[in-house]
């Protein structure tokens, strides 16, 4: 027998536990390391700081106005208060046995009530039934038992009654007991609601205290691993369909997450010095955020207008974009803040704010409240870029050139001037919008120079040889100083300033009244015979210029000429014309003609060419390089295709694709180049003057923009992108849109608001004016005021009508197609809400108009509206200076308008000289003196007279007290003359 | 509710113990932050009094007389011509400069219940130039048989214009923000014109005919005075004002 074998020292398995066990032990607690590193990595997301921060802010603002609450607190009166509430309470105590007493009746009779009522209810219900089969008994015509049943019914009916009786005896004595009770605590009981109001602020507070209160809830409900459940610390989200967010290739639904961080951006109050980003109230909420906004956060969220990353809740990734360097650092330091490379739509930096309006108002042609975005327009309208750049929205498309036609400059000016001209335009005039193109910062060299003198001097040579030429009239000699009178005094300074210190900056703020040049040194520029036939009338050289007739005398026209000539600029007439390089010319015309031939032909061709064919010949190449044709009509390119980019979508290219060159200063951002671009055009040529020859340097002219014009025209192109938003989003939704931005097309291309206010904007006249009272007339509510036939009558031929013979100013004849004047006509009724036509108005009630006759006289309406050829008479011409002739009112004005106005005309227009003759209560209303005043002696006649319509005093002074009533029959009395 | 709250919340604790980890920062709850002291009182047994002459450099005084022949009214209610106020000068002497404590006040002052008036008498405003305070009833009566708009046109309070068409007529309005000065004018009679300052506090006064104004009852400090022309601007000063003492202060303008 085999000795028993030891146990074998293999294992039965192919692992080893001890060693197992160690692994398992490792790898668990790897596992718990993990998921602890997790549940902490959720736990301290940055947000959550922010809302816990957040929370402590709140916590002590409200204890801070809870203190100044309770210092408010008038102490004397809640301590009568308090003592009148304890002398009750005693009262009631001392009355103790008599209160007891009447309690324990309520119960008794409460008690006797709920039996009898039981009784009753039974007894009905036993009355129901034996209705019923009274009925039945009816209905078989069992003539024996119907005697019986309706006798049956009749005792059951009796002592239900009689129940019933009993029953609200019964609660009426209760109710009189309940009664004596209340009577006896009414006293306490308006004490107590005293001390309640008195203290109504404060429990309000207290409320409000207890919702950011840090109390052992909230440290659970937040805590690790038990904050998914019911957390007070949660991502804010709101998901915005409608507005969408581009992956590349599809679209999805933005889903914006910033009040997570920005929590109080949609309440009031947060503007405070204590409240600091991001803790702070958006700036409007009257126009954003807020629900009664136009633009409220659960349809709009944050990032369709502000850009960045709408899912983001960390503050990086967000795509926050620091304003300046300083913030940058603060940024990076502080908040670990990394520019995102591949956010294609960071946060528009501050400055750049208001490029989000366009995603949704580029349709609009301007945006209501944009400045920033709004004075970009302007800029990119008046310094021309759409000649150039295709721009494909409603405001910079079908418009005429910006610039001068040239097609018979030769008769306008000289070619010496034009010469000195192209080379540096803000020589000349500081403010013009005419750009630099020559001597930009890429241009260096003495070569490089030589051929910009050819360029130059070829480009005059052909506009001279192209030039139509017109033989004006010689001009008689005019008076300056009335010509200078005139133009301050007719309207000329509403597009036009002769000013040789400003710049552009300083009329930023009232960019129309650089809608025409600054007439500065135009003396040295032009020819009298040419200013003189061109005030007379601009048509007559130039069709499409938005210039208008002032239908000026000859005489008016001599010394406005005389004036304007005398704007001369010695230092820049004496300026010598620098000869042109023919050898420098030669080179350029080769390189041009090598483009299409051998070296061989085209030497040969050049050989050829007299100095008049080659600067010609150059002169065209460079007004096609250049692209002037882009702003002023040259004979010859009328129909060539604009030079520049196209920039509808300029805000939507991936910055990548912007040449930044050998450019390192600038921040490789779009708005960087944007910017930069715009205000240092030929930046990107730095440190590549081997690389480019000079005919392939950039073009681009140089504008001089300050920073304010660079940053105002950034915001407008940042604003030209591909936003996808759905139609019903976009503002151009409505359908007044069209004919709004009609209207606006026109106003901006005449300048309308040089003169007038539309829109609440404009006027700018107003800085060049000393009286506000010849101040042309404020266009607020034209639409409700105005009738369409009149209007269109007028803005034909404003000469029509004298509506204000105190104005000095004059409303110009703008030559205006049927078509503009409808345009005009219905933007301002759209404007208004309204339809241009109103309905002929209903006959006046004869006692609405024998009302309105006296009235009129006691209003003394007379002593400012000449209401007739006579009324001019009795005030010795007095009244003419003051307001329109009443005569014109019902050919002009509307009649469902004219009693709204006269009741409230500073409503209308804020500021006009007409007051209201309806003092203003308190509440806002308006009421009548006319009362008070009718039983004294003056007006006995006026009250006879009124009184053929109203059978009593009490009628006609009811009639006289109703503001809208004496309004309305002011304006039939009015309609009568 | 909150009793179930509570619950869950120990259950939490327990959990928390049994998992070992240590939960979030449980910081006390921010102390209440303390309110700022209310502004203390005016000490008013500590003040005195400034007073001075304003002076016309430019001794040319030129009688401008008013047109009054547009209203015919207006022109009646005066025997002989009516010189206008706007540079009333009494040789070297400058009438209607509105001197005020323009900054260094503290505290706050109460705005008398008595209303200010403002009245149009013979076609013209009385006074030209006037001072209120914030809160205070400004009335504006019209003593003249005919016609009178009182147009104000304020930059930092609501503009309004009424029309006053019968004799007697009064209006009133309280101001709600400090301003110097809210021009009133009356649109029917373009020469009408008055000037109406609103402070927060009372320390204003008008120069006289004599060109003579004071002002009593200032805290001690030290200020800054502005005196106001509606032709020649303004000037500023500053005093030092001494308890019980009385200040000279003067300013000249000149034409």
């Amino acid at each position: 027998m085999a000795a028993p074998t030891p146990p074998s020292k293999t294992p039965d398995r192919h692992y080893d536990f001890r060693s197992l066990n160690v692994v398992f032990a490792l790898s668990s607690l790897a596992l718990l390391a993990v998921t602890l590193f997790m549940v902490m990595g959720d736990f301290g997301r940055p947000w959550k700081r922010y809302q816990s921060e957040f929370r402590d802010l709140e916590r002590a603002a409200i204890l801070k106005e809870l203190e100044a609450e309770r210092q408010s607190l008038n102490q004397d009166q809640i301590a009568t208060v308090n003592s009148e509430i304890a002398a009750e309470r005693q009262r009631l105590e001392e009355r103790r046995g008599e209160i007891d007493s009447l309690e324990s009746d309520i119960v008794a009779f409460d008690r006797e009530i709920f039996g009898s009522d039981a009784a009753m209810r039974a007894t009905k219900s036993e009355l129901d039934a034996q209705k019923y089969v009274y009925d039945s008994a009816l209905q078989r015509g069992e003539e024996d038992s119907i005697t019986e049943e309706r006798e049956t019914v009749a005792s059951l009916t009796s002592t239900w009654m009689d129940e019933r009786r009993t029953v609200q005896e019964l609660e009426t004595e209760r109710d009189a007991v309940e009664g004596e009770l209340e009577e006896a605590h009414s006293a306490l009981t308006a004490s107590e609601a005293k001390l309640n109001d008195l203290n109504a602020a404060l429990s309000g507070l207290d409320v409000r205290l207890e919702t950011v209160a840090k109390d052992i809830d909230y440290f659970m409900l937040n805590a690790p691993l038990m904050d998914f459940l019911q957390p007070t610390l949660r991502i804010e989200q709101v998901v915005l369909s409608g507005l969408f967010h581009d992956i590349n290739f599809t679209t999805i639904d933005r889903v914006d997450r910033c009040q997570t961080c920005h929590i109080a951006s949609g309440r009031t109050g947060y503007d405070g010095e204590e409240w600091e980003e991001p803790f702070r109230s958006h700036p409007r909420l009257d126009l954003f955020v807020n629900d009664g906004s136009p633009h409220p956060y659960s349809q709009f969220g944050c990032t369709a207008c502000h850009g960045g990353l709408d899912r983001a809740t960390d503050f990086a990734r967000a795509g926050h974009t620091p304003v300046a360097e300083e913030q940058l650092h603060e940024w990076t330091a502080g908040l670990g803040w990394e520019r995102q490379k591949f956010l294609e739509t960071p946060i528009h930096a501050l400055p750049f704010a208001e490029a989000g309006c366009l995603s949704c108002h580029a349709d609009q042609v301007w945006t209501p409240e944009s400045h920033t975005a709004d004075t970009g327009r302007k800029l990119i309208l008046k310094m021309g870029c759409y000649g150039c750049h295709k721009i494909d929205f409603e405001a910079f498309t079908d418009l005429p050139k910006v610039g001068p036609d040239l097609r018979k400059v030769a008769s306008k000016t000289n070619s010496a001037w034009a010469t000195k001209w192209i080379r540096a335009p803000r020589e000349f005039r500081q403010t013009t919008w005419m750009p630099h193109f020559f001597y930009g910062e890429n241009i260096k060299g003495a070569e490089n120079e030589a051929f910009q003198e050819a360029e130059i001097a070829s480009i005059v040579d052909l506009l001279w040889e192209s030039s139509e030429t017109v033989s004006y009239n010689p001009v008689r000699a005019g008076n300056a100083a009335r010509g200078e009178a005139l133009f301050n005094s007719i309207g000329c300074t509403g597009c036009h300033v002769i000013d040789g210190e400003g710049s552009r900056e300083d009329y930023l703020d009232n960019l129309e009244r650089l809608h025409g040049p600054n007439l500065i040194g135009v003396g040295s520029k032009v020819s009298a015979e040419w200013l003189f036939a061109w005030l007379k009338d601009p048509k007559q050289y130039r069709p499409d210029t938005p210039m208008p007739n002032l239908r000026l005398e000859d005489q008016e026209a001599e010394d406005l000429t005389a004036y304007l000539m005398g704007q001369r600029n010695p230092a820049w007439e004496g300026l010598a014309r620098e000869p042109a390089s023919s050898v420098a010319r030669g080179r350029l015309v080769l390189e041009y003609l090598q483009a299409t031939m051998t070296i061989e032909q085209s030497e040969a061709r050049l050989a050829e060419m007299s100095d008049e064919e080659q600067s010609l010949f150059l002169g065209r190449q460079s007004v096609s390089k250049y692209g002037c044709f882009g702003c002023h009509t040259i004979a010859g390119f009328e129909e060539t295709k604009p030079i520049g980019v196209e920039l509808t979508e300029e805000a939507s290219k991936p910055t990548h694709l912007l040449d930044f060159g050998h450019v390192h200063e600038v921040e490789h951002t779009r708005n960087d180049w944007i910017r930069t671009k715009v205000q240092r055009p030929r930046i990107w040529d730095q440190g590549k003057e081997l690389v480019k020859n000079f005919g392939e340097l950039y073009r681009m002219p140089n504008f001089g923009m300050s920073d304010r014009e660079a940053d105002a025209v950034t915001t407008i192109v940042l604003g030209f992108t591909k936003e996808s938003v759905i139609e019903q989003r976009k503002a151009g939704n409505s359908p007044l849109t069209p004919t709004l931005a009609a209207g606006r097309k026109i106003v901006s291309h005449y300048n309308c608001q040089g003169c007038h206010l539309i829109e609440g904007a404009g006027r700018a006249i107003r800085t060049a004016m000393e009286d506000d009272s010849n101040l042309p007339p404020n266009l607020s509510a034209q639409g409700a005021r105005t009738q369409a036939d009149w209007l269109f009558g007028f803005l034909h031929d404003p000469s029509s009508v004298q509506l204000r013979p105190w104005l000095k100013v004059r409303m110009p004849t703008f030559d205006f197609s049927d078509e503009q004047a409808n345009g005009l006509i219905s933007y301002f009724a759209a404007l208004e809400e309204t339809v241009p036509f109103a309905s002929d108005p209903e006959p006046a009630d004869p006692r609405s108009l024998g009302v309105g006759t006296e009235i009129f006289a006691m209003l003394q309406c007379a002593r400012c509206h000449p209401a007739g050829e006579d009324a001019l008479a009795d005030l010795g011409g007095g009244t003419a200076d003051l307001a329109p002739s009443l005569l014109l009112g019902p050919e002009r004005l509307r009649h469902d308008w004219v009693a709204s106005w006269i009741k409230d005309p500073q409503g209308w227009v804020p500021g006009t000289r007409m007051p209201t003759n309806f003092p203003v209560l308190p509440d806002g209303s308006f009421s009548s003196p006319l009362p008070n005043v009718i039983d004294t002696p003056p007006f006995a006649d006026a009250k006879r007279s009124m009184m053929r319509h109203f059978d009593s005093d009490a009628e006609l002074e009811e009639f006289l007290g109703d503001v809208d009533r004496v309004s309305e029959a002011l304006r039939d009395y009015i309609w009568s003359l | 509710m909150k009793n179930a709250k509570i619950g869950f919340g120990l259950s939490t604790l327990l959990l928390l113990a049994l998992v070992g980890c240590g939960g979030g920062d449980s910081s006390a709850p921010a102390p209440a932050a303390d309110a700022p002291p209310p502004a203390p009182p005016v000490d008013l047994s500590q003040t005195g009094s400034l007073a001075g002459v304003v002076t016309f450099s430019n001794g040319d005084d030129p009688d401008i007389v008013i047109k009054m022949d547009a209203d015919p009214v207006c022109a009646g209610l005066h025997s002989g011509p009516v010189e206008s106020e706007t540079r009333l000068a009494d040789g070297s002497n400058l009438a209607n400069v509105f001197v005020y404590v323009k900054s260094g006040l503290e505290g706050s002052f109460n705005a008398p219940a008595e209303p200010a008036s403002l009245n149009q008498e013979g076609c013209l405003y009385t006074p030209r130039v006037s001072g209120i305070m914030v809160g205070q009833t400004l009335k504006v009566v019209n003593t003249d048989p005919t016609l009178h708009n009182v147009h104000a046109v304020p930059s930092n309070n609501p503009e309004f214009n009424q029309a006053q068409p019968f004799q007697g007529m009064e209006l009133e309005r309280v101001f709600e923000s400090s301003e110097v000065m809210i021009p009133f004018k009356c649109d029917v009679h373009p020469w009408m014109q008055s000037y109406v300052a609103v402070l927060d506090h009372p320390f204003f006064g008008v120069s006289g005919t004599n060109g003579s104004f004071s002002i009593e009852g200032i805290p001690a400090g030290t200020y800054t005075v502005e005196a106001w022309h509606e032709l020649f601007g303004t000037q500023t000063s500053e005093v030092t004002i001494g308890a019980g003492d009385s200040t000279d202060v003067a300013f000249s303008f000149g034409g």
